[in-house]
C-alpha cells in the first residue's frame, strides 16, 4: 500500500483532543437538530427490528442479516470500478461507506506491513471509527457483534468481492464504544 | 497516541489489562501502566471498563455520536 494514502487516512483520525473517562458528552456531534426526531425513530425501528428477529430467528439472525448486508454490498458496488488491488478497493469502500461509517487501515507495532500474514491467513485489520450500526446498538441498549453488526459485515464482503473479484471474510476483533477492530481475511 | 493512568485512582482491579485486545496495559506494582501505548486503536473500551474512571488518551479520533438521548442531555445540563 502507498505511503501517501496510509499517511493521509492516518491523519484523519489523528487529533490533539483529551478524552477522559468522566467527559459525558452533553451533545451529538454534528449537531444533528434539524433531524434529531428522524434519526432516533429509524434507529429505534431498526433496534426494534433486530430484536425481534433475535427473538424469533434466533441465531440464524446473524446469517439472514449477514446475507442481507452482502446483496446490498454487491448490488452498489456494482456501479464501481473493478480494480484488483485491496488498497484501491478499500479506497472505492471509503467512498461508499462516506457519512455512515469510516475505517482506517491499522497495524500493531510490531508488523512490518498492513497486510499481514499468519497462521495461513493473509488479512488486513481495519478500524471501525464512525458507525451507524455501533450508535443504533448503544441507543437502543443492544450489544455489539450481533446481526446488526452482521449485516456491515456483509455489505463489506460484498462490496469488496464487488470490486476485487476476489473472495473475502471480515472478523470482529473488539468492539469497543468509540471504535471496533476488525479483520479483512483475504482468500 | 499517549495514554495517561491516574495512579492515585487506579485501584489496581487489572480490567484494563484482561480487556485491552492490544495488550497496551500491564498491572506493576498494583497499577495499571501503559506500556504499549502505539498499540492502541482508540476502542476506549478500558475507558468503559474502568471502575476508577482513571484512563485518559490523548490524541484520539473521537467517533461521531448519534446516540445521545437529547432530552436526558437537557436534564443534565441542568444539573452539571
Ligand atoms: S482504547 Fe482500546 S486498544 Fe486502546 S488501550 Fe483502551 S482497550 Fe486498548
Ligand atoms: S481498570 Fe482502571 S482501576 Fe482497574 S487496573 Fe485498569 S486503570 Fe486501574
Amino acid at each position: 500500500m502507498s505511503a501517501g494514502y496510509i499517511d493521509e487516512m492516518h491523519e484523519a483520525f489523528h487529533s490533539d483532543l483529551v478524552y477522559r473517562s468522566e467527559d459525558i458528552p452533553l451533545e451529538c456531534s454534528p449537531r444533528p437538530k434539524e433531524m434529531e426526531q428522524t434519526l432516533h425513530g429509524v434507529m429505534k425501528l431498526n433496534g426494534l427490528v433486530i430484536r425481534s428477529l433475535e427473538e424469533i430467528a434466533g441465531r440464524g439472525a446473524n446469517a439472514v442479516t449477514y446475507r442481507a448486508g452482502k446483496k446490498f454490498g454487491h448490488e452498489v458496488a456494482k456501479y464501481f470500478q473493478k480494480r484488483e488491488d485491496v488498497e484501491g478497493a478499500l479506497h472505492e469502500l471509503s467512498d461508499l461507506l462516506r457519512g455512515q461509517y469510516s475505517f482506517e487501515v491499522w497495524k500493531p507495532e510490531d508488523k512490518e506491513t498492513f497486510i499481514i500474514e499468519e497462521n495461513g491467513e493473509t488479512f488486513i485489520y481495519l478500524v471501525f471509527h464512525d458507525c451507524i450500526v455501533r450508535q443504533t446498538l448503544r441507543r437502543n441498549g443492544l450489544e455489539q457483534g450481533g446481526p446488526l453488526c452482521q449485516t456491515l459485515f456483509g455489505y463489506v464482503v460484498g462490496a469488496i468481492e464487488e470490486i476485487t473479484g476476489r473472495k473475502a471474510k471480515l472478523e470482529i476483533v473488539h468492539t469497543g464504544p468509540n471504535a471496533c477492530l476488525k479483520k479483512l481475511i483475504l482468500k | 497516541m499517549e495514554i495517561h493512568v491516574d495512579t492515585d485512582a487506579c485501584v489496581g482491579c487489572g480490567l484494563c489489562v484482561k480487556d485491552c485486545p492490544m495488550h497496551v496495559y500491564e498491572l506493576q506494582n498494583n497499577v495499571s501502566v501503559a506500556v504499549r501505548p502505539n498499540n492502541c486503536m482508540g476502542c476506549l473500551s478500558c475507558h468503559e471498563i474502568c471502575p476508577a474512571q482513571a484512563l485518559e488518551h490523548r490524541g484520539i479520533y473521537a467517533a461521531r455520536r448519534h446516540y445521545i438521548d437529547i432530552k436526558v442531555c437537557e436534564m443534565l445540563r441542568k444539573v452539571v
